[in-house]
């Protein structure tokens, strides 16, 4: 294939986003995952069809044949996709993959393998149902069964927060004390498939590439002593040595998954945004129910009703102190979602003293939508 | 016409929904407003419900996801009604005060008194048009559907000016690859194939769009046609 | 190690053990080493974790005797016994998930491309029957139609070895082991022939009693590799564990199959044809 040579000038994430000139753009959320990683300066990424994501991974291979992207293919599966894309970053390289609902649980095992193998593997989550009965609908539960793989977790509300955070996500996963890779979620539909105004900064710039040599553990190349992936022997042998090194392992892995707090709050500007934080009803929630609760909070407004929002931003490392500050000043707190478990109010309960404040509610699943209306209820019954 | 308008378009796999209505996006974007845009569909392809969803404001939307409560319903095929191939049943569900309906049919369909007692409640306004038939006549090919409806529209509420549709339209049919979803990409081509040119394409749906605006009827719940 | 790549730190030279020590000075890199120079140099740690006897330790000191690269090469083996004494040689070893090494191996060969664009850097996947042949056949046959530059090696003990001795796809019709314990009822699985008919431009099924030949099988399969596309080996590995024999009779049991169905053969298409040609005309 002819590839024109893409002139682009390598930047910091800084420049790319925040001192960048900006334009404005009517597209899909897709089209943001495309527009962001041809700013990522990616090596390799590798794709798998699955409704909602397949767009965004189509798009990413046109960035492949465009030039902007250096080696690109269609995988077997999730599994093989999840695989390939390890082996790519043992390699030392930058890749990107993206995937959603029955495909995440289908490559399931990789990501606990990623995080193990301190990998800063970029991986957007575009979320749906996950079978039986056959869905393609917009749903969070997958998001549940990833809380505690060692991988963070970025939650973007709409298409910007999408294109920010997966560019942020390259800079923070390959920080040397954080190295550990990175879910982008974004609820599929909402935001993959709605057309949005977004800001996007100049075409002419990228992320610096990625150095492998600056990494944690070495890249797999034979260009450094050999060491081994599961940095044996002690690891593989039976005896007392080997299990506090597997032990101390995954403790360096949440480790690192805390150190990379200080990134978050410098890149993202902190792992979550709060506004009217002395409201008596509080509204904590992420993804696209952050939105459907701005526009139930506008009315309730005009109603007389004080309502404040607590947006998180990052679910893995979750901001366990701000919570329990924010709570325990809170009357009630409202924690809409949109999945049938309601793992953020879980993880809300689980990390405050009053529990009782917590209402997990409202809750829609199945690929229902969320009006603002149902919001509202649960704040007017809150008020009384 | 308030603020804020919320737009229901539901039809079926392969009829436009989804280009209609980011067309329409595009022309409200273009005219200075704030608009998104989102379909909902399942997996099924041709002849199956599918929907999209126009907002349109004059400050930020956070709201996203299907329309419960739209200001203006549109049909763009009788199974929708007669077969209930849609998201919401009754398919005025949700409508809100003084709102319109617009369907797509040669007939006036059939209609039980409780669901026109329903609609007189509401105070709907509804429109009848010959999508399908005047894309076929106008353009040769019923691809055109999705045009005709957007011209009803734009006869009925004065959304946006022809000009912005038309500027919409180039974008979209012009050149650049334009993606809503996998399969809308693939019918782009059908629909390019058509055609000669690009250019000849967009003439024959702004004519469409004109004509549309000719052939739509006011529909009477006292006493049929107006 | 002869190029210089690993040396030991000196104020840890006191205390490293010796075999360590001849592991890195006296290692498999530097020298156009063949099986026959076996005993010359270290390949492998003696203190490893494999059965006295294992099929598995002959066939990969063979192996790590034959790689055309080894300063550059990185091995990607999958779980089970084919990977427990990779750790104890002085090779870049992944070991990813049971049965996704040819994904891996995928990813890490394009990687190693971009990177050392000038530089060939040998990637070859050495794992079990049960990671190759069962569990991970999805992703192993995929590496093979999209034409991927990396050798697949095949240690063939015909079971799962490290779970006890449990049926796999190859082991034999009618054997009786764990999970199938009225005997197997299909026969072992024709890799070779189905690795050739999916891309794979050279397939050998080896048989280490030859030992000269499975040397030159290996080295051609990664030379032809990094060329012309995907290799297949599969080499026969004798578990006296759990095929309860002893573990001096290991070399009869080779030559005991190699006069019946495990027959050293090759499976060259012309252009690997063509290519063994050239590399002989250039000795």
């Amino acid at each position: 294939m002819d590839k024109i040579a893409i002139k682009q000038k390598e930047v910091d994430l800084n420049h790319l986003l925040k001192k960048s000139k900006r334009e404005k753009h009517f597209i899909t959320g897709s089209e943001a995952v495309k527009e962001a990683i041809k700013r990522a300066n990616v090596d390799i990424a590798i794709a798998y069809p699955i409704t909602p994501q397949s767009e965004s991974m189509h798009l990413v291979g046109d960035l492949y044949a465009e030039g902007y992207v250096k080696d690109y293919y269609r995988g077997e599966n999730e599994l093989g996709v999840m695989s390939a894309i390890a082996g790519a970053a043992m390699g030392g390289v930058r890749v990107f993959t993206a995937t959603g609902g029955p495909g995440t649980l289908r490559a399931m095992e990789m990501f606990p393998t990623w995080a193990g193998s301190r990998l800063p593997i970029v991986c957007s989550f575009l979320t749906r149902g996950i079978n039986s009965p056959l869905t393609i609908q917009p749903d969070t539960i997958e998001m549940s069964f990833l809380l505690d793989t060692g991988m963070l977790m970025f939650h973007a509300e709409n298409s910007q927060d999408l294109f920010e955070m997966i560019l942020s996500a390259f800079t923070i996963a390959e920080e040397p004390d954080v190295h550990l890779p990175i879910g982008v979620f974004a609820d599929g539909f909402f935001t993959t498939h709605t057309r949005e105004i977004i800001e996007l900064p100049q075409e002419d710039i990228k992320l610096a590439p990625y150095d492998p040599y600056i990494s944690p553990v070495p890249a797999m190349d034979m260009e450094t002593p050999p060491v081994r992936q599961m940095r044996d022997p002690f690891v593989l042998k039976s005896n007392f040595i080997s299990y506090a090194a597997h032990a101390s392992w995954q403790q360096e892995v949440h480790a690192a998954k805390e150190r990379s707090i200080k990134h978050i709050n410098k890149h993202l500007g902190g792992m979550l945004e709060i506004e009217n934080e002395d409201a008596e009803i509080m509204i904590i929630t992420s993804g696209t129910a952050v939105s459907q609760s701005r526009d139930a909070i506008k009315r309730a407004k005009e109603e007389g009703l004080d309502v404040g929002l607590v947006k998180i931003k990052t679910i893995r490392p979750f901001p366990y102190e701000d919570i329990r500050r924010i709570v325990k000043k809170a009357k009630k707190v409202l924690v809409p979602e949109f999945n049938i478990v309601g793992w953020l109010a879980k993880e809300i309960r689980a990390s405050v003293e009053e529990n009782y404040k917590i209402i997990g509610a409202p809750r829609v699943f199945g690929g229902m939508t969320m009006p603002p209306e149902l919001i509202l209820e649960e704040i007017r019954r809150a008020c009384k | 016409m308030s603020n804020n308008l919320s737009i229901r378009m539901a039809g079926l796999g392969g009829q436009g929904v989804v280009t209609a209505a980011n067309i329409l996006g595009g022309a409200l974007v273009r005219a200075g407003k704030q608009s998104t845009v989102n379909p909902f569909f399942g997996a099924e392809k041709r002849l199956a419900p599918a929907e999209s969803y126009v907002r349109v404001s004059d400050e930020k939307i956070y709201e996203r996801g299907e329309i419960i409560y739209p200001d203006i319903i549109m049909i763009y095929h009788p199974h929708v009604i007669t077969l209930g191939k849609s998201y919401t049943m009754p398919f005025y569900d949700g409508l809100k005060k003084n709102g319109i309906i617009i369907i797509n049919s040669d007939e006036e369909l059939p209609m039980t008194d409780e669901n026109i007692e329903k609609l007189k409640e509401i105070g709907a306004r509804i429109y009848y048009i010959p999508a399908t038939t005047i894309a076929i006549e106008t353009a040769g090919t019923e691809l055109s559907t999705n045009m005709a409806m957007l011209g009803a529209l734009l006869e009925v509420t004065d959304l946006v000016s022809m000009d912005f549709i038309k500027a919409s339209l180039e974008e979209r049919f012009g050149g650049k690859k334009f993606i809503a979803s996998g399969s809308t990409a693939a019918l782009d081509d059908a629909m390019k194939g058509k055609f000669d040119k690009i250019s000849q394409l967009i003439q024959k749906n702004m004519e469409i769009i004109e004509v549309s605006g000719v052939k739509i009827k006011k529909y009477s719940l006292e006493k049929g046609r107006v | 190690m002869k190029d210089g790549k690993l040396k030991i730190v000196p104020v840890f030279e006191d205390i490293m053990p010796q075999e360590y020590i001849d592991l890195v000075n006296n290692g498999l890199f530097g020298e156009d080493y063949g099986v026959e120079d076996l005993g010359s140099f270290k390949e492998l740690l003696e203190e490893h974790p494999l059965c006295a006897g294992c099929g598995l330790a002959l066939a990969k000191r063979l192996i790590a005797a034959s790689f055309p690269n080894p300063e550059d090469t990185i091995v990607v083996g999958t779980t089970g016994c084919s990977s427990l004494s990779f750790t104890q040689m002085a090779l870049h070893n992944i070991h990813s998930i049971f049965g996704n090494q040819n994904a891996v191996a995928s990813g890490l060969k394009r990687a190693l491309k971009i990177r050392f664009p000038e530089k060939t850097k040998d990637v070859v996947v050495i794992g079990g029957d049960g990671g190759l042949g069962d569990i991970g056949l999805g992703m192993v046959m995929h590496s093979w139609f999209r034409g991927e530059n990396f050798a697949t090696i095949m240690l063939d003990n015909e079971a799962y070895a490290n779970t006890g001795g449990q049926e796999s796809g190859m082991s034999t019709l009618g054997k009786v082991l764990n999970m199938a314990p009225t005997g197997k009822k299909f026969p072992k699985l024709s890799l070779p022939q189905i690795a050739y008919e999916s891309g794979c431009v050279y397939t050998a099924l080896v048989n280490p009693a030859d030992a000269k030949k499975l040397g030159k099988i290996v080295k051609n399969a990664i030379l032809m590799a990094r060329e012309l596309g995907p290799t297949y080996v599969q080499i026969y590995c004798p578990c006296p564990t759990n095929f309860k024999f002893k573990p001096e009779e290991t070399l009869d049991k080779l030559k005991e199959r190699r006069k019946t169905d495990y027959k050293t053969q090759e499976f060259i298409s012309p252009e690997a044809k063509q290519f063994i040609e050239r590399l002989e005309g250039e000795k």
